[in-house]
């Protein structure tokens, strides 16, 4: 015991004399899971993660640190060091915390390292609904106000969002909102028949689409999707939808402002191969994911304007607690 | 035929075999232990079984889950900490059995008593899936509501000395659990601006507090007591209490196949409901509940074993999860490249029924490491105090930590550990809390959602209940056990009693 | 009868008292905890009464409410039962309630807490588990650091290695030493 100490002593010693990037990793890196197991954000950083690993040539290990919709996780890094051994494996939502008053934080403290993959937000109906279409929808919510239920989860949340966009862009629409915990429970009580219509990710759907236990109306997207080729788009259906579309929840790996150029290359740099693995690329086929591996400049640029479009829709929904003009968000160029 | 073969795939295959032996076999020790989770485990084998084939990977987390469940009740019976929430009204009946130096036979009957509860929850699996998911889809939020507010009645068969004194800590409880940011609309509720209490106050931190460092505190005033010597001769049960038995573990078993079924509901609150079910259907325990009774050994070990089969249920029909483990298997399933959902069980029939044989599996092994190594077990529970009380400490800070990676559920799991001394002290029972605790956010989300759906209007909320006959149900269960607990039935009782008894002597 | 019967019996009857035995009298300090509690109970309903006043049925602040406002009920008639009580002979809140031994324990635990973070894992345990055990088994240093250290590394071991739990590392460089550990294994990394 006593030789191991000394060992990693002198090891400590001779490793911050030197830290260079070439050295990086010298030791293991802590990857911060802003959301429970299980979840979507945990799978697929568990299942790109290995391929970083081995390309790395590092250890990463992988905690979940939940709650505060994702801040605490968030705060936690931010307030470690800026020195490429601790990664926020996050989704999107700090990027609303600053309007949503949940925090003072979000990912302009941040460097991103790969955002790797986006949602595709689908509108579903349960399968027994009395209405097969978005025309049709619409058509049944004016006629039956205040009785169609769709279902939520909390403010800032994917249905959230779309349900803003479905408002601005067809006028405010009288229905029940019915919070749920995540999309998965929300999804489950759709086909249980407790709500009518969920805005959902289309990977958390597709399954009980091909099934028949839900009718898809709606993809928001400007082109037919590969998985729902036959289910019209949102621009189709109504060309108001091109001011805020291609949106969706995305996934993405981040370390903390500050840290070394070098360093965040080279994570990036693990990161985008081995998001190219052939499995995780199917991995993300399958669950209705669309591949982005954007780094660097491409990256932040992303970032900016998801922030911005996402936080003026929720500001003009009057959804948020602080306008974002505060926190300096540009508005969405018309 | 190919269901056969896809059920016999494991017993076939020494690899799968010894995957799944492994993984019960770590499954009994990781569920003994507060704070490490059978959760946990799986979810790091993500990562760990990444680059395998999809059968062993998930031989191994069968494995895990099948010996975690059971495990909890280890450390319940020996310390009276229960290694999981499900095993917290094992503790109940097996902690007093241990400190009559009858931890072996209670360890025994629990173990075949899993075993029953384990295999009815399979067989329910294996043949009636697609029913009860579609029984169990049809709940609405009226009916997990009605669930929760059932669930909270048992604060009655939870009290002990005072029924007061219980209602006040499962409020206490249900309390807890609403601390922090309210997930539906964001408002903090009893945070005071606090970032401590923002993220709301962990279950498990307050179990571990509540049953870990506030039994160790009370142990200290029995430092100088010698410790028990456990009898470790009868181990296995005699067939004559198995089959006294059986009608009631029949009976629990379905409770947790039902409630380990219905997505949110999970082996915990299963095992409580079977609790009082056996507390309320017994008539004639050898000992009193709560004293050593067999029953209350009987009742929370089949129901929290067959929940598993359960839970199993809704995952392979619909894709959805039946609870916290069956959720990370699905991420799993998605990972290895198949696709969980209503259409599994049509494309892949071979990995519903490959599931099926591994469950069974590791339900045989989960007996046959259950019955062995009971001695070293028992050995715990003989270490002189002065060294297990700070090795439970220590243990639970650990395990606190652990569950969410945070120091503040430890300073929350000292904070409980402390109150839950003095509450324990001055005869306030510690299960109503939990049991507050665990039906907090079930009682208040579906309340919320289930009124929201009905435009805040009682006359429709009430119309939907009287209208659907499993809302019906619910609703005079409800009131029929509400009724039973109350002063008033109980003197009609009495009464009704006293002129049985002057009928027959006349 | 054998002695260690005798002792099982004792300790039977030591641990019905603590635990449930209806009681006709009160015990050291139970007024002050229970009134303590309605004073608690009576805050929170206050607070619960601020989270969103009787704005709807389904608003945050209802369940709180309702399920504070039980608090306050039973938390009265518990008080009001209890300071009726005749206090209990032969009971002394100094030796059954709080014995000097056990605030020893709660303030090593109070300072587990505050050293965790700080000073790391490792050293906030060993510190911890020695101090514990010297003070409660009374044994010599040698048996002492012997069980301590060895449980600590049995608990390190299965916990931090096996589960990847990272404890804060305070002042001990664990990344380093673990790495270090990893490279002395061929093909690990």
């Amino acid at each position: 015991m006593k030789h191991v100490i000394l060992g990693a002593v002198s090891a400590l010693a001779l490793s911050s004399a030197a830290t260079f990037a070439q050295d990086y990793p010298t030791k293991e890196i802590q990857g911060i899971i802003q959301w429970g197991a299980g979840g979507s954000t945990d799978t697929v950083m568990r299942a790109v993660t290995p391929h970083a690993e081995e390309v790395l040539g590092g250890t990463i290990v992988m905690q979940n640190v939940t709650g505060g919709v994702g801040a605490i996780a968030l705060n936690q890094v931010e307030a470690g060091q800026a020195d490429g051994y601790t990664l926020l494996m996050g989704a999107e939502n700090p990027l609303l915390y600053k309007v949503m008053g949940l925090g003072q934080k979000d990912y302009s403290d941040f460097t991103p390292v790969d955002i790797l993959a986006r949602g595709t937000p689908v509108l579903v109906a349960r399968a027994d609904a009395p209405f097969d279409d978005y025309a049709g929808m619409l058509a049944y919510i004016a006629e039956n106000p205040g009785e169609v239920r769709f279902g939520s989860t909390g403010p800032g949340g994917l249905p959230s969002v779309v349900t803003a966009m479905i408002n601005a862009v067809e006028g405010e629409q009288d229905v029940i909102s019915v919070p749920y915990d995540g999309d998965g429970p929300a999804l489950t009580a759709l086909q249980g028949g407790a709500i009518d219509v969920m805005p959902a990710v289309l990977g958390a759907a597709i399954e009980g689409i091909r099934a028949g236990a839900m009718k898809p109306l709606l993809v928001f997207e400007t082109e037919a999707v590969d998985a729902l080729p036959d289910v019209p788009v949102a621009t189709a259906a109504n060309e108001g939808y091109n001011k805020y579309l291609p949106w969706g929840p995305f996934f993405g790996i981040f370390v903390k402002k500050g840290t070394p150029d070098d360093v965040v290359e080279k994570l990036s740099a693990a990161y985008t191969e081995a998001a190219e693995q052939p499995d995780f690329t199917e991995l993300m086929d399958n669950r209705g994911f669309t591949l982005l591996n954007l780094t660097g400049e491409e990256a932040q640029s992303f970032l900016e304007d998801w922030q911005s479009t996402t936080a003026w829709l929720m500001q003009d929904a009057g959804q948020t607690k602080a306008s974002p003009e505060e926190f300096g968000i540009a508005k969405p160029a018309e | 035929m190919d269901a056969l073969s896809a059920f016999f795939t494991v017993f076939a295959n020494p690899e799968l075999l010894a995957l799944v032996a492994v993984g019960t076999f770590a499954g009994v020790y990781i569920g003994a232990i507060p704070g490490l989770s059978v959760t946990m485990a799986v979810s790091i084998l993500i990562s760990f079984t990444f680059s395998w084939d999809v059968y062993p990977a998930i031989a191994l987390m069968i494995g895990i889950f099948m010996g975690g469940v059971y495990g909890g009740s280890r450390t319940a019976i020996l310390l009276n900490i229960p290694g999981a929430p499900s095993a917290i009204a094992t503790a109940m009946d097996g902690y007093p059995m241990a400190q009559r130096g009858e931890a072996g036979e209670a360890i025994g009957i629990t173990t075949v008593m899993s075993f029953f509860g384990g295999f009815i929850g399979i067989a329910v699996l294996a043949l009636a899936a697609p029913t009860v998911s579609d029984f169990a889809l049809g709940f609405q939020p009226r009916d997990y509501m009605l669930l929760a507010v059932l669930g909270i009645l048992l604060v009655g068969s939870l009290s002990g000395e005072s029924l007061v004194k219980g209602i006040f800590s499962g409020a206490l409880g249900i309390l807890i659990g609403l601390v922090g940011m309210d997930p539906l609309t964001f408002t903090g509720r009893f945070t005071y601006d606090l970032p401590l209490l923002q993220s709301g106050i962990s279950f498990i931190a307050v179990m571990i507090g509540m049953f870990g460092v506030s039994e160790a505190l009370a142990q200290i005033h029995h430092l100088d007591t010698p410790a028990i010597k456990q009898k470790i001769n009868r181990i296995v049960p005699s067939f004559g209490t198995i089959r006294k038995h059986l009608p009631l573990s029949l009976q629990t078993s379905t409770i947790g196949v039902i409630i380990g079924a219905l997505p949110g509901t999970g082996g915990d609150i299963a095992a409580l409901m079977a609790y009082d079910h056996a507390k309320r259907v017994t008539r004639k325990p050898e000992r009193p509940f709560g004293k050593g009774a067999i029953e209350g050994l009987v009742a929370p070990e089949t129901a929290n074993n067959a929940a598993v089969g359960g839970a199993f249920i809704p995952m392979m029909t619909l894709g959805i999860p039946g609870d916290a483990v069956t959720a990370i298997m699905i991420g799993a399933l998605f990972i290895h490249g198949l696709n969980p959902g209503p259409m599994l069980m049509i494309d892949q029939p071979d990995m519903f029924w490959f599931i099926v044989g591994a469950l069974v599996v590791a339900n045989f092994f989960m007996l046959i490491f259950g019955l062995t190594g009971i001695k070293l077990f028992t050995k715990i529970v003989e270490m002189p105090r002065a060294v297990l009380i700070p090795l439970i400490m220590l243990l639970s800070i650990v395990g606190a930590y652990a569950v969410n990676n945070s120091i503040t559920d430890v300073y929350w799991m000292l904070a409980f550990g402390v109150l839950g001394y003095f509450m324990r002290l001055y005869g306030y029972p510690l299960g109503p809390i939990i049991l507050g605790v665990i039906l907090s956010r079930l009682l208040d989300d579906n309340w919320r959602r289930a009124i929201i759906s009905e435009r805040e209007d009682l006359g429709r909320f009430f119309w939907g209940i009287v209208t659907s006959p499993l809302s019906l149900t619910l609703f005079i269960a409800v009131i029929l056990i509400f009724v039973s607990q109350t002063p008033l039935w109980t003197r009609i009782k009495a009464r009704h009693a006293a002129r049985k008894e002057k009928a027959t002597d006349q | 009868m054998t002695p260690d019967n005798h002792d099982i019996e004792a300790l039977q009857d030591e641990v019905d008292d603590l635990h449930e035995h209806p009681r006709d009298t009160r015990r050291p300090g139970e007024a002050a905890f229970t009134l303590l509690l309605v004073a608690f109970s009576l805050f929170l309903v206050w607070s619960a009464f601020g989270i969103s006043g009787f704005e709807a049925l389904s608003a945050p602040g209802t369940v709180p409410m309702a399920t504070t406002l039980i608090m306050v009920i039973t938390g009265g008639i518990i008080a009001w039962r209890t300071v009726r009580l005749p206090q209990s002979v032969g009971e002394a809140f100094g030796r059954d309630i709080l014995p000097p031994l056990l605030i020893v324990m709660a303030l090593l635990l109070l300072g587990y807490a505050l050293l965790l973070r700080p000073l790391g894992f490792l050293p906030t345990s060993a510190l911890f588990l020695i101090l514990a055990i010297k003070l409660l088994w009374r044994q010599g240093w040698m048996r002492t650091l012997l069980v301590s250290l060895g449980a600590l590394v049995l608990i390190y071991f299965v916990f931090r290695i096996v589960f990847t739990v990272l404890m804060p590392a305070g002042i001990v460089p664990e990344g380093e030493m673990l790495q270090w550990v990893r490279n002395l294994i061929p093909g690990g990394n």
